[in-house]
C-alpha cells in the first residue's frame, strides 16, 4: 500500500511540475507533426517508385542485353537502376540491401545466344529474403522471356535463310520481345499482404507510421526527467534518508518512484496512440491487445531507464545530462528521427540492438502493416529484457549505497 | 532490558574508509528525559545517530531503542522511533497538509485517524492557517517546524532531532526549543544534537560532549562544570583605582583569587550570589563606586575547552 502511496505522491509532483507537461504531451505530438510533414506527411508514398530496386551492369552492350532492359524496364515488380558502377560495388550493394538483386550482363552474351547457346545471366540475390527471392523470380522469367523470343528470331532466321531470304536475327528478335508485350494467356496473382521485410523496402505511404512510434520512444525517455529529478531531490533534501526511518525497505521505495514512472509514461504513450489513431491515420486499434502490450513493454523499459538515471545521478543536472544523452543517442540510433529503411544494412543492424529500434518496429508491426501479436513478440522480448537489466542495474546501484 | 531506558548504546563504532566516525560510543538515556549529544561538526554525533534510526549500521557495538536491538529489530526500532534530520526532509512542491498526510501514510496512519493526526500536528506547529500552502513559499522556520512535525505524526516514544536549529532565525529557534520542551512535559524521549552550548544547556537532562567521534565527557550540567572546577568570574569597573579594597576583597571568605587588569578587576569566587553583597559593602566603605558588574558562571564551553583545548565552535 504504501508503496503506491509513494507512486502517488510522485504522480502528483509530475503532473503540478509544467515542463513535464512539455516533455510528456506537447513536445512529442509538435515533434510527431514536424517530422510527419517533414517526410512527406499522408502522402509520402503516393508517388513513389515502390518496385523493388535491382542493379544493371551491361558488359555486352548487344540487342540481346537491350531487349533484356527494356523488358525489365516494363516489369512491375522491380525497377532497374542503371548504377554504371563496377562489378564488385554492385555486389557490395546487393550485400548493403541498397538493391534487393543486381543483374549483370556479361560480355558475350548476345553472341552465344544468336548462336544458340546460353550464357547464364549474371544474378546477384538474396534468395532468402522476400524481396530478393521476389527480384530473382522477376529476373528469370524475364530472362525465360529473353531465351524464348532468341530461340523464335533463331528458328525465323534458319527459316528465312532456308527460304534464300536475307536472315534479320536482331529485327526477328525484336518481333518476338515485342510480341510478350501482349501475350495470349495472362494470369493475374492478388498477393494478401506484403511481409514485413518487402514493406521495409518498399516504404509507407504514410510518413507518420515512423515518427509517431520515433517521437513516442523519444519522448518516452524525455519524460522521465521529472521523475528522475524527483529520485534525485529525495537524496538531496533528506528525504530519502527520512523514508529509509520508516518501516519501508529500500526495495520497496525503488518499487514505489519505478511505479509512478511507469504509470506516468503508460499514459503518455496511449495517449501519444490514441492521437496517432484518430489524427495521423494509423491504425493502431487494428490489435488492441498486441498495442497495449507493445505499450506496456516501452513503457517498462522507459521506465527502468528512468529509475536507473535517477539512482545514478547525484544532481538535477546530471539527470538532464544522463536523460538527454540517453535519449538522442538511443532515438538517432534507433531510428526514431529517419525510417531505417533510408539507412545501410550495417546501420540498421547497429540500430536493432537498441530497444527503440524494436519499439518502433513493433508499433509499425501493427499500424502499418496490419499484424498482431505474433509478429511483435520478439519486440516485447526485447524490451522485457532490456527492463530487467536496467532495473537490476537500479537495484544493485541503489542497494550499494547502503553502507 | 530495563522500562526506564530509551537507548542503552554500547560501544558503538563506526567508520568511513579511514575515518573512524564513531569510536566505542557508549551512553544511556533514560525514558522521558532530554539527552543531548554537544560537539563540533565533525564531532561524530549525526553518524551516531544515523545508527541509533537505523539508517547506518554499526561494524561494531549495538544499541537498543526502547528494548529494541537495531541490529536484530530495525523494523521495530523504526516503529517506535520519529527522526528529525538535520536537512528540510520535505517536499517542497506539495502544500504542509500534503506533506503530512503522505508521511503520515508512510508511517502506517490511514483515514480518520491520518486526518487527526495531522490536524493535531498542524496545531502543535502552529501552521493551521498555512496547511495549504507549499512548503517552498514558507520561511525557513516554518519549514524547519514542519520538519519537526513531519516526525510528530506517528506519535513515536523517541524522538531523534539531528541539530534542528541550524540557520534558522531566533523566533523559529525559540518556537522549537519551546517545542522540544512542551514534547519532553508530555512524556516524550529527546535525543537531541548540536553544537550550541546553550541550547544543550537550556534542554537537557542528560548531556554527552562528543568529539572526533569518542564521548569525552557525560552527565547533567552540573556534574560537567564540576569537570572543570571554575569558580564564578566576577569582572567589575571601578570609579577609582583603590589597592586596599582589592586587598579586603581577597580576604572575604568564599573569594579564591583577585586580579586587576587594565582598569577590570576579576574576582574568582565559589558562589558569586553570596559574595556580591560583601563586594559591594566593601567598596562602600572605601567610598568606591562599582560602575559595571559582569558575572560569568562556569559553562559547558568551558568543559569543553579544558577537555580539549579548543573553543566548541572551533
Amino acid at each position: 500500500m504504501r508503496i503506491f502511496d509513494l507512486a502517488v505522491k510522485d504522480i502528483r509532483q509530475i503532473v503540478r511540475d509544467r515542463k513535464a507537461f512539455l516533455f510528456l504531451l506537447a513536445m512529442p505530438i509538435t515533434f510527431t507533426v514536424l517530422f510527419g510533414i517533414g517526410f512527406g506527411g499522408f502522402h509520402a508514398g503516393e508517388n513513389a517508385d515502390l518496385r523493388l530496386p535491382v542493379g544493371w551492369l551491361d558488359e555486352d552492350n548487344s540487342a540481346a542485353s537491350i531487349a533484356m532492359h527494356a523488358m525489365l524496364s516494363q516489369s512491375q515488380v522491380v525497377r532497374l537502376v542503371d548504377a554504371g558502377i563496377m562489378r564488385n560495388e554492385l555486389m557490395a550493394q546487393v550485400d548493403e540491401g541498397t538493391v534487393a538483386a543486381a543483374v549483370i550482363v556479361p560480355y558475350g552474351f548476345g553472341g552465344q545466344l544468336r548462336d544458340g547457346d546460353v550464357i547464364p545471366l549474371d544474378l546477384l540475390a538474396d534468395g532468402s529474403s522476400q524481396a530478393g527471392f521476389s527480384a530473382e523470380t522477376e529476373i528469370q522469367a524475364a530472362a525465360q522471356r529473353l531465351f524464348a523470343a532468341a530461340r523464335a528470331a533463331q528458328i525465323s532466321a534458319a527459316i528465312a535463310e532456308a527460304h534464300g531470304v536475307s536472315a534479320d536475327y536482331d529485327g526477328a528478335l525484336a518481333r518476338a520481345m515485342a510480341a510478350w508485350s501482349s501475350p495470349p494467356v495472362t494470369v493475374y496473382v492478388t498477393e494478401t499482404g506484403f511481409s514485413a521485410e518487402d514493406q521495409t523496402l518498399l516504404g509507407s505511404a504514410n510518413a507518420f507510421a515512423n515518427t509517431s512510434p520515433g517521437m513516442m520512444a523519444q519522448f518516452a525517455i524525455a519524460g522521465l526527467l521529472s521523475a528522475a529529478q524527483i529520485l534525485t531531490l529525495e537524496r538531496k533534501s533528506g528525504s530519502l534518508k527520512r523514508l529509509l526511518t520508516t518501516n519501508m525497505s529500500r526495495n520497496a521505495i525503488l518499487l514505489g518512484h519505478f511505479v509512478a514512472m511507469f504509470l506516468i509514461i503508460f499514459a503518455q504513450m496511449s495517449l501519444l496512440v490514441l492521437f496517432g489513431q484518430l489524427f495521423l491515420r494509423l491504425n493502431y486499434f487494428s490489435a488492441p491487445v498486441a498495442t497495449l502490450l507493445l505499450i506496456t513493454m516501452s513503457a517498462l523499459f522507459s521506465a527502468s531507464l528512468g529509475l536507473l538515471i535517477g539512482v545514478q545521478a547525484k544532481s538535477e543536472e546530471q539527470v538532464v545530462m544522463y536523460a538527454l544523452v540517453a535519449m538522442f543517442v538511443l532515438a538517432a540510433l534507433g531510428g526514431a528521427w529517419l525510417p531505417l529503411e533510408f539507412t545501410p544494412e550495417t546501420f540498421q543492424r547497429i540500430a536493432f540492438m537498441t530497444p527503440i529500434a524494436w519499439m518502433i518496429d513493433g508499433f509499425q508491426e501493427i499500424s502499418v502493416r496490419g499484424l498482431g501479436l505474433t509478429a511483435i513478440a520478439d519486440s516485447l522480448l526485447v524490451l522485457l529484457l532490456f527492463s530487467v537489466a536496467l532495473v537490476g542495474l537500479a537495484l544493485w546501484r541503489f542497494r550499494s549505497e547502503e553502507r | 532490558m530495563a522500562q526506564s531506558t530509551a537507548i542503552v548504546a554500547t560501544t558503538l563504532s563506526k567508520s568511513f574508509d579511514e575515518l573512524k566516525a564513531v569510536d566505542a560510543v557508549t551512553f544511556t538515556v533514560a525514558r522521558g528525559e532530554v539527552f543531548s549529544l554537544l560537539g563540533p561538526n565533525g564531532a561524530g554525533k549525526s553518524t551516531t545517530i544515523s545508527m541509533l534510526a537505523c539508517l547506518l549500521r554499526p561494524e561494531s557495538g549495538d544499541a537498543t531503542v526502547m528494548g529494541y536491538s537495531i541490529l536484530d529489530d530495525p523494523q521495530a526500532v523504526k516503529a517506535c522511533i520519529g527522526v528529525v534530520p538535520q536537512e528540510i526532509a520535505l517536499y517542497e512542491d506539495l502544500s504542509a497538509r500534503e506533506n503530512l498526510e503522505f508521511w503520515g501514510k508512510m508511517y502506517g496512519l490511514r483515514g480518520a485517524k491520518l486526518k487527526q493526526r495531522v490536524d493535531d500536528v498542524l496545531a502543535l506547529i502552529g501552521l493551521t492557517d498555512r496547511q495549504k500552502d507549499r512548503v517552498d513559499k514558507f520561511s525557513g522556520g516554518m519549514k524547519r517546524r514542519v520538519n519537526i512535525g513531519v516526525a510528530l505524526l506517528h506519535t513515536p516514544d523517541v524522538i531523534i532531532m539531528d541539530e534542528p536549529t541550524v540557520g534558522i532565525d531566533p523566533q523559529s529557534r525559540r518556537h522549537i526549543l519551546d517545542g522540544v520542551k512542551d514534547l519532553n512535559r508530555q512524556g516524550v524521549t529527546v535525543l537531541y544534537t548540536t553544537h550550541y552550548m546553550e541550547e544543550a544547556q537550556e534542554l537537557s537532562d542528560h548531556i554527552a560532549i562528543m568529539d572526533q567521534g569518542k564521548i569525552i565527557a557525560g552527565g547533567t550540567h552540573d556534574e560537567l562544570v564540576t569537570i572543570v572546577g571554575e569558580k564564578d568570574r566576577i569582572e567589575m569597573e571601578l570609579s577609582h583605582s583603590a589597592p586596599e579594597l582589592l586587598s579586603q576583597w581577597g580576604a572575604l571568605e568564599g573569594v579564591e583569587a583577585v586580579s586587576a587588569e587594565n582598569g577590570i578587576v576579576t574576582v574568582l569566587v565559589n558562589d558569586s550570589n553570596r559574595i556580591l553583597p560583601h563586594l559591594f559593602g566593601a567598596a562602600s566603605q572605601h567610598d568606591v563606586r562599582i560602575t559595571s558588574v559582569t558575572i560569568e558562571e562556569p559553562n559547558l564551553e568551558a568543559v569543553f575547552l579544558h577537555l580539549t583545548g579548543r573553543a566548541l565552535r572551533d
